[in-house]
């Protein structure tokens, strides 16, 4: 295959949204692989027949980068230039369908805001300040006998790096405090925990969650604190969990694979592709279909979970039967049905010739999240999860393990069967959920005009 | 201390050191700065009121310590909070002593070995005798240290000169203070009294909020409005939970009463009450 074959995607399911398409400044000398997506980019909009020779194969897209190596939601990230930046305004908000960087956090918040009307200027202050960072720009200056509008810990101008904030509403923004329970999405609940669950109320919940990804964890904690700076007494955060995934430099001729978690194995490998527009609208955004309010249309259910990882006991566990856990090999990411010795994490697991167990064993915690029917096709979620490592716990025992995150149009459907597929499953042993919650990804705000929230607050009037 | 304040008022202004005025003058332009010498008139005030407090906490350490000497645990026990609030509320002056801040008031989070650390003495150690182990004994060492604490404070503050940027940024530090230790409930873990010191730190960065208010008002009303408001909203929540609403001196409800809901809407005004407070300096043209 050639090198567009694997990575050009299916041009018949091109993104023609540029809300979710990096726009490198011009005058930026742009490293060659990202010449050679906006190269692609070109082809793929204009419809011309660059890599088609590849979609024959199968019938169907190859769940590929729709826009150059390393550009699939959980692809080991590549893109490290601090000048990549995402538009902030559209349809969706960034950082759901957007290839995940190196770095990502939820910081989860009680809303302070003591009426409506606080809410709303939390609610634009919070869009005005994201429009801001994420494009970057120059910080302001101030008479220095004040404290400095900026924490500064970015320097003079604060570079995009691929910075993309997403903010989504729990449940129980929708109590009586604002009035909101009238267009609260149908789904919208608080987590109940799950049998394996030991939450921590400490990191659960929160009235709004904001997921703050970039390239570096600096640009990350430059921006809540600019949020923190500039929301008082309307915001008190109320938990924080940020995590990594190993960037991958571009090879030539490397296959491009899912980031591995901190178990080993690559994780995201059966993730619906987030360039495929059609897809996304059914698995990913609230839409017409979905049975929800109408402004909740271009929203998401976000589900996260803080999935402590055993990692002692796990690197103390033969590797054939973390393998038979996972019902991946490790080192591949191969399914274990796969049974040519070149298999690849991308090969599409099939048990039809296994329905008892003896290559991928019924409870394989891929087997359980992803039957591979038609109809568990739509209980399939977008994850785009990262590693965390918060220190040493009492025991001697690293404290590390999955900072859980996922979209989903239908947070029942999505999340919470899947989870309940996978309850009791053998990989329980090694992992133990301890904080999360359930949110609603906002519909984007369209322009300079519009914010975060305008529609919440227009049908609950 | 009327009299003092009275005496003071009529015109004894050198007994107050002031700081140079010429470190006053510091402001760019940007800032329209407040004349210097509109400054002295609220830090001599200031003063008055620290003096004030600190006569009250050396009186009411005395009783204090000598019911921990004494071994009455039930007296000491209902004396602790009353005290503490005088130093609570002088605390951007006391602070400036590190040595005797550390040894009249660190909590056992100060010290790697937590209670069990020789250098752990002053308020909280005995807080911790009195409310955890219910017992005085051994405490009379801690009792008479921190008399001698408190009486040493009291005489290096009478003849201390009172920088205006540390009395203006004062009310901000206390705002700090609450913010950190305060909402948190983990400043007097044992005997739960937290909201006689939120007070004290309030009433304390009020004080001096109120003597530049004119000051401040002249360069944005619509700031000193604004605090206004924090603060009046901070001291109705604080209010709620008086034992008695018409008198002051019976204290607070334990902070374990406090619910979630009250500790979340004392965090609004309290911290932009931190944030406005941090521009009092710059709004004053003070470096």
């Amino acid at each position: 295959m050639s090198q567009f074959d694997r990575h050009s995607g299916c041009p018949f399911h091109r993104r023609t949204d540029r809300s979710q398409t990096a726009l490198p400044p011009a005058d930026t000398p742009a490293p060659a692989h990202r010449e050679r997506r906006r190269f692609l980019k070109g082809a793929g909009l204009t419809g011309l027949g660059l890599g088609l020779g590849g979609i024959g194969l199968s019938g169907t897209c190859p769940a590929r980068a729709a826009s150059g190596h390393g550009q699939d939601v959980t692809s080991a990230p590549q893109e490290q230039d601090a000048q990549l930046r995402y538009p902030f305004h559209g349809e969706h908000q960034q950082g759901v369908v957007t290839p995940r960087p190196a770095t990502g956090m939820l910081v989860a918040f009680d809303v302070l805001a003591r009426d409506r009307d606080d809410l709303e200027r939390l609610l634009k202050i919070l869009t005005e300040r994201m429009a801001f960072l994420t494009q970057g720009g120059r910080i302001p200056e101030r008479d220095p006998l004040f404290p400095p509008p900026d924490s500064g810990i970015l320097g003079p101008v604060i570079a995009p790096d691929g910075l993309t904030m997403t903010l989504a509403v729990g449940a129980s923004l929708f109590d009586k405090r604002y009035g909101l329970a009238s267009a609260r999405p149908q789904r919208l609940q608080r987590m109940e925990g799950f049998p394996n669950d030991a939450l921590d109320a400490a990191r659960c919940h929160g009235d709004l969650a904001l997921q703050i990804c970039a390239n570096t964890l600096d640009t990350g904690y430059h921006a809540l604190r600019d949020i923190i700076k500039n929301t008082p007494g309307l915001l008190m955060v109320r938990w924080k969990q940020e995590g990594t995934v190993p960037p991958l430099p571009p090879a030539p001729g490397e296959v491009d694979g899912s980031a591995r978690n901190f178990l080993g194995f690559r994780d995201g490998s059966a993730n619906p592709d987030g360039s495929d527009d059609v897809l996304m609208d059914e698995l990913v955004w609230v839409g017409r279909d979905h049975d929800e309010p109408a402004w909740a249309r271009g929203g998401s259910y976000l589900a996260a979970r803080i999935i402590r990882n055993f990692v002692e006991r796990w690197d103390r566990t033969p590797l054939h039967e973390q393998e038979m856990i996972f019902g991946r090999r490790k080192m591949s990411g191969a399914p274990l049905s796969d049974s040519t010795a070149e298999g690849r994490e991308q090969d599409v697991p099939d048990y039809s010739r296994d329905p008892e167990g003896k290559i991928t064993p019924l409870d394989a915690h891929i087997r359980l999240a992803n039957p591979r029917t038609p109809a568990t096709e739509k209980n399939r979620i977008l994850r785009r999860p990262f590693n965390y490592s918060n220190g040493v716990e009492a025991n001697g025992q690293l404290d590390m393990g999955l900072l859980f995150l996922c979209f989903q149009a239908d947070l029942e459907a999505g999340f919470i069967t899947v989870q309940r597929r996978l309850d009791g499953e053998p990989l329980e042993e090694y992992i133990k959920p301890v904080g999360g919650g359930y949110f609603f990804v906002l519909p984007g705000a369209r322009d300079d005009n519009d914010f975060l929230g305008s529609g919440l607050l227009a049908a609950s009037a | 201390m009327k009299t003092t304040r009275q005496w003071i008022a009529t015109g004894a202004f050198a007994l107050l050191p002031l700081a140079p005025l010429t470190a006053l003058i510091t402001a760019p332009a940007a800032q329209a700065a407040v004349a210097p010498e509109a400054l002295v008139g609220p830090v001599a005030d200031y003063k008055l009121y620290v003096l004030d407090n600190l006569e009250q906490l050396v009186s009411h350490t005395r009783d204090f310590t000598a019911a921990v000497q004494a071994g009455d645990v039930e007296k000491a026990q209902a004396l602790y909070a009353p005290t503490r609030v005088y130093y609570e509320r002088i605390e951007p002056i006391a602070e400036l002593f590190a040595d005797l801040d550390a040894s009249i008031d660190a909590r056992e989070d100060d010290y790697e070995k937590g209670v069990e650390d020789p250098d752990f003495t002053g308020f909280h150690r005995l807080e911790y005798a009195l409310f955890h182990d219910d017992s005085t004994e051994g405490m009379e060492k801690y009792a008479q240290g921190l008399m001698d604490d408190v009486n040493d404070l009291d005489s290096r503050v009478q003849g201390l000169t009172f920088p205006p940027e540390t009395v203006v940024g004062g009310a901000a530090a206390l705002m700090e203070e609450v913010a950190a230790t305060k909402v948190s409930g983990e400043e007097d873990r044992y005997s739960r009294t937290d909201l006689w010191d939120f007070q004290g730190n309030v009433d304390g960065a009020r004080e001096i909020f109120e003597l530049f208010k004119p000051l401040a008002a002249q360069e944005d009303a619509g700031f000193v409005e604004r605090v206004q408001d924090n603060f009046d909203d901070v001291e109705e929540t604080l209010a709620d939970y008086r034992l008695e609403a018409d008198d002051p001196s019976a204290g607070f409800e334990s902070y374990d009463r406090v619910s979630d809901a009250d500790r979340r809407a004392l965090t609004g005004p309290v911290t932009v009450l931190a944030e406005d407070l941090s521009t009092l300096r710059g709004l004053l043209g003070l470096n």
